[in-house]
């Protein structure tokens, strides 16, 4: 049975928090619950940037999930 | 006064054709940053790598495209070029602007980033280059409040729909280009402005086979205006061409003798798949045999018309060459009624087909003409629930194994071998 939608937010929190790379594309949410669709998790995903829990990170041509203050740290890193 | 030295650029001003170095220079003027994008290109020329880094957070609330985040790694030697980010702002349908609306974008491009822009992107988008990530914002409220226009397309999003002029101006077009792109545009809002895939998507709508977008080229799903029954032919009008009343390609080759016109060669030997001949002085097509290549009608827009029977074909799957190459779409429906009538409904339900299984299937940063060559056409044909049928057909078969589904075979896999033998002994 599908997460409902506060479970799954958690649950991509979690996977975004954890994960060893600090963006992530939107099929790297999909294991967060293999019951939901995908075009479900990426509404919740995008749900999760507009409450600001998660950020877009765009090269132009595709666009990255992540912890807004992770995406932060890195590209700060990259700048020092 | 230029603030660094360009030899090399300043070569590009030396040929007899416009020069971008010379525009930038131009604008400097008015914007002293310009001078940095001249700085920082002549030392990637010098030292044979890019200066600029793409990519990152920049964007406008509620939006996950239409802004490409652009700095450059020397910051304190351009501070000009520091962030010099891309807006793309949609195009409206067939680029038909006013001037007035040209200017009032300028003025506003003025007031917010460089001035530079980039008309057109190859998505169709206006590209304006060039502003600081606090500029963003402002420029995104006086563009959609005082001027009523969006940002367009980018990243991993629907990209901004392209269309040809359609029937706002040309008599070929089979379907209404630009009512169907203005739909899809808003009935897809969602997707144009938030990623929802493993990559890139574009459609694109040309009225006729001609594809003035170069849809089968460009775009994921190309919808290209066709036609059912027979090529019309006014036969009077033919008789006029012959005689050479009137002038061939609607004159568009006029101010060079080229001879008289001659409707053998110059038409019924070009056509590919030699459809069509003269019958005594009447024009005769075979129009089972004809591939829709538009020579004939280009050649003689007076006399011969697209059939009345009017849809489109629906290709799947164009790109560029990131990997195995570039390739045309693939032909997958050769003929779909696309009418507004009913919401484009049959065209609206095909491409959220296509969506549901690349968005599962889709590898990320994976066109989906790059999951059909690795699925098989076979596979995507199934998924869509559309029958094989001989359009699909690139080539013979290499292949010469034949997997059977269980349905497909008599009894299933689990029938009775020992009686399947009885009947077929070795």
């Amino acid at each position: 049975m599908a997460l409902d939608k506060e479970a799954l937010k958690d649950a991509i929190e979690e996977k975004a928090t954890k994960s060893p790379k600090p963006q992530l594309y939107i099929k790297d949410f999909y294991a967060c619950d293999p019951d939901s669709k995908p075009r479900v998790i990426k509404n919740v995903a995008n749900e999760m940037v507009r409450e600001g829990r998660l950020a877009f990170w765009s090269s132009g041509s595709t666009t990255m999930y992540g912890i807004p203050s992770r995406i932060q740290d890195e590209e700060h890193s990259k700048e020092d | 006064m230029a603030k660094h030295e360009t030899p090399l650029l300043d070569q590009l001003e030396s040929g007899p054709w416009p020069s971008f170095v010379t525009d930038i220079k131009k604008q400097a003027e008015t914007k002293p940053e310009c001078w940095d994008i001249l700085g920082i290109l002549e030392l990637s020329y010098k030292d044979r790598i890019t200066h600029w880094k793409h990519g990152g957070i920049v964007g406008v609330f509620g939006y996950g495209g239409g802004i490409v985040g652009r700095y450059a790694d020397l910051p304190k030697q351009f501070p000009g070029v520091e962030h010099f980010h891309t807006v793309r702002v949609a195009q409206p349908a067939s680029k038909y602007y006013s001037t007035a609306n040209l200017r009032k974008l300028m003025d506003l491009w003025e007031k917010h980033g460089s001035g530079m822009t980039n008309f057109h992107g190859s998505t169709g988008d206006v590209i304006l280059l060039g502003t600081r990530t606090e500029n963003l914002e402002p420029f995104f409220w006086d563009l959609t409040h005082e001027m009523g226009q969006d940002l367009g397309g980018s990243g991993s999003n629907l990209r901004t729909p392209a269309n040809c002029i359609g029937q706002s101006r040309c008599e070929w077009s089979c379907y209404d280009t630009e009512e169907c792109c203005h739909f899809l545009t808003m009935h897809y809002q969602d997707e144009i402005h938030r990623p929802a895939f493993p990559y890139k998507f574009k459609f694109k709508f040309s009225g006729c086979p001609n594809d003035c977008v170069a849809s089968i080229a460009r775009s994921d799903i190309s919808v290209i205006g066709t036609w059912k029954d027979n090529i019309r032919i006014d036969q009077a009008a033919v008789k006029e061409y012959v005689a050479g009343n009137y002038p061939a390609n609607g004159g568009a080759h006029s101010g060079k003798d080229w001879g008289k016109f001659d409707i053998q060669k110059e038409v019924i030997d070009l056509c590919p798949t030699e459809c069509m001949w003269m019958e005594g002085d009447e024009l005769k097509i075979d129009d089972a045999e004809c591939t829709r290549c538009m020579h004939c009608i280009n050649v003689m827009p007076r006399a011969l018309r697209p059939g009345a029977d009017q849809g489109a074909s629906i290709c799947v799957g164009a790109k560029a060459p990131i990997l195995d190459g570039a390739q045309f779409s693939t032909l997958i429906v050769p003929f779909m009624k696309v009418s507004a009538d009913n919401d484009f409904e049959e065209l609206v339900e095909f491409i959220e087909g296509v969506w549901d299984w690349w968005m599962e299937v889709g590898k990320n940063r994976e066109r989906v003409g790059e999951t059909m060559q690795r699925l098989g056409l076979p596979t995507f044909l199934k998924v869509m629930g559309i029958e094989p049928i001989p359009q699909h057909v690139k080539e013979p078969r290499s292949n010469p194994y034949v997997f059977w589904k269980e349905e497909e075979v008599e009894g299933g896999f689990e029938r009775d071998i020992d009686e399947f033998r009885r009947k077929h002994a070795a």
